[in-house]
């Protein structure tokens, strides 16, 4: 019986990328794709695929919220992450959100097969960086953690972190509560919630945490050149 | 300089063969373009780069019709190595396919030189036909939400 696997990540390209590379492997079919978090959500429900390929950083829901609602829902889920960034806060929080597998996707045409291997093999894959990381927290024991990690913000819940996502993301009270079902005055409510939890008075306060706390990614642009060259136009 | 080129007629081919160097610094981004790339008949990926300086390099050995270039790569990046073809391999046309959704970094692109500029994800979309368009030597642009401008 061959493999299904479920890829999500907002660019078609790097679908098409991702498809290509799994499907060359002989045994492995790609059952679905989907385009963001919740679009993943209904499918894996609805596929019950043996591997899901989620990225982190994507719209509406992103990655690791994806994987905390899709395990909350099913343990059984065999979940790799896919990321742009290794910073020992993201593989924290992938680790923590109960990911199997954490590849870079920078490094996922030589990686993603051993880790989809690794899975369905019931083992872990995880970029070598993450060994790294978790040796060095063995052996200084407590001390990275207290050392390292940002001041313990008040946590969150999975539906407020859903609404910080989509108002970091630009959308209105409206526009979340239609997005995600609820009257306007319900997300209201959480929205004055998540702003008192966390002491912030402007949504710009919230877009920062939403970067910080990686629930949205961004890529900046490389910095601006004076132009040298002849130019058009 | 460019802006010279833009009337020239389009050549009417349904066969056209284009020869295309593909540079980006994600093994799956090109490995994505690619299958779209050599999806249509007498197209092909002739090579692949993933920084500007091995772009810069391999146009000169390949002789490539088309260049499809990222903009942020590590070494050199798309708009640098765009400045040096344009110098150096003046006849050869410069598509931008970046994720960079802004028009001022697409000026920017254009005013390096190059001829076209797509949006990384609708590059499903566009690519297709940004790439007959720059072949032709057309300018092609698209903004993401927008429709596809070319312009002739």
């Amino acid at each position: 019986m061959k493999l299904r696997i479920l890829l999500a990540d907002d660019h078609e390209i790097v679908r098409r990328g991702l498809r290509a590379l799994l499907e060359k492997h002989e045994g492995w079919e790609v059952c679905g794709e989907a385009s963001d978090g919740r679009e993943a959500l209904d499918k894996a429900m609805q596929l019950k695929p043996d591997v899901v390929i989620l990225d982190i950083g994507m719209p509406l829901l992103n990655g690791l919220d994806t994987t905390r609602q899709l395990l909350q829902h099913d343990p059984h889920f065999k979940i790799i992450v896919l990321t742009i960034t290794d910073s020992d806060q993201v593989i924290r929080e992938a680790l923590d959100a109960g990911a199997r597998g954490f590849v870079l996707k920078s490094d996922a045409a030589r990686d993603l097969v051993s880790a989809v291997e690794a899975l369905q093999n019931k083992r872990m894959f995880f970029t070598p960086r993450v060994n790294d990381l978790v040796l060095a927290g063995f052996l200084e024991k407590g001390n990275t953690v207290s050392r390292n990690e940002a001041p313990k913000l008040p946590t969150l819940t999975a539906r407020e972190r859903e609404i910080t996502q989509l108002l970091a993301e630009g959308n209105s009270s409206k526009e979340v509560a239609s997005l995600l079902n609820l009257s306007t005055k319900t997300v209201e409510t959480h929205r004055s919630n998540i702003m008192r939890k966390l002491s912030f008075h402007s949504i710009r306060d919230l877009v920062v945490y939403a970067i910080k706390n990686n629930l949205i990614q961004i890529e900046l642009p490389p910095p601006p050149k004076t132009p040298t060259g002849p130019t058009a136009a | 300089m460019a802006n010279s080129q833009i009337g020239f007629p389009p050549r009417i081919s349904n066969k056209m063969t284009i020869r295309i160097l593909l540079v980006d610094d994600h093994p799956i981004v090109r490995q994505g373009l690619k299958t779209l790339l050599e999806g249509r008949s007498g197209w092909e990926v002739v090579g692949e780069a993933s920084d500007g300086a091995e772009a810069v390099e391999k146009a000169q050995n390949l002789k490539p019709d088309v260049m499809v270039l990222d903009v942020t790569m590590p070494r050199m990046n798309g708009l640098e190595a765009c400045r040096v073809l344009r110098r150096q391999a003046p006849q050869l046309e410069i598509l931008f396919v970046t994720q960079h959704d802004s028009p001022q970094m697409m000026r920017e692109a254009l005013d390096a030189g190059a001829r076209g500029y797509v949006v990384k994800s609708n590059a499903a979309r566009d690519l297709l036909e940004a790439v007959e368009a720059v072949s032709q030597h057309r300018v092609f642009t698209a903004l993401n939400g927008r429709d596809s401008a070319a312009v002739r």
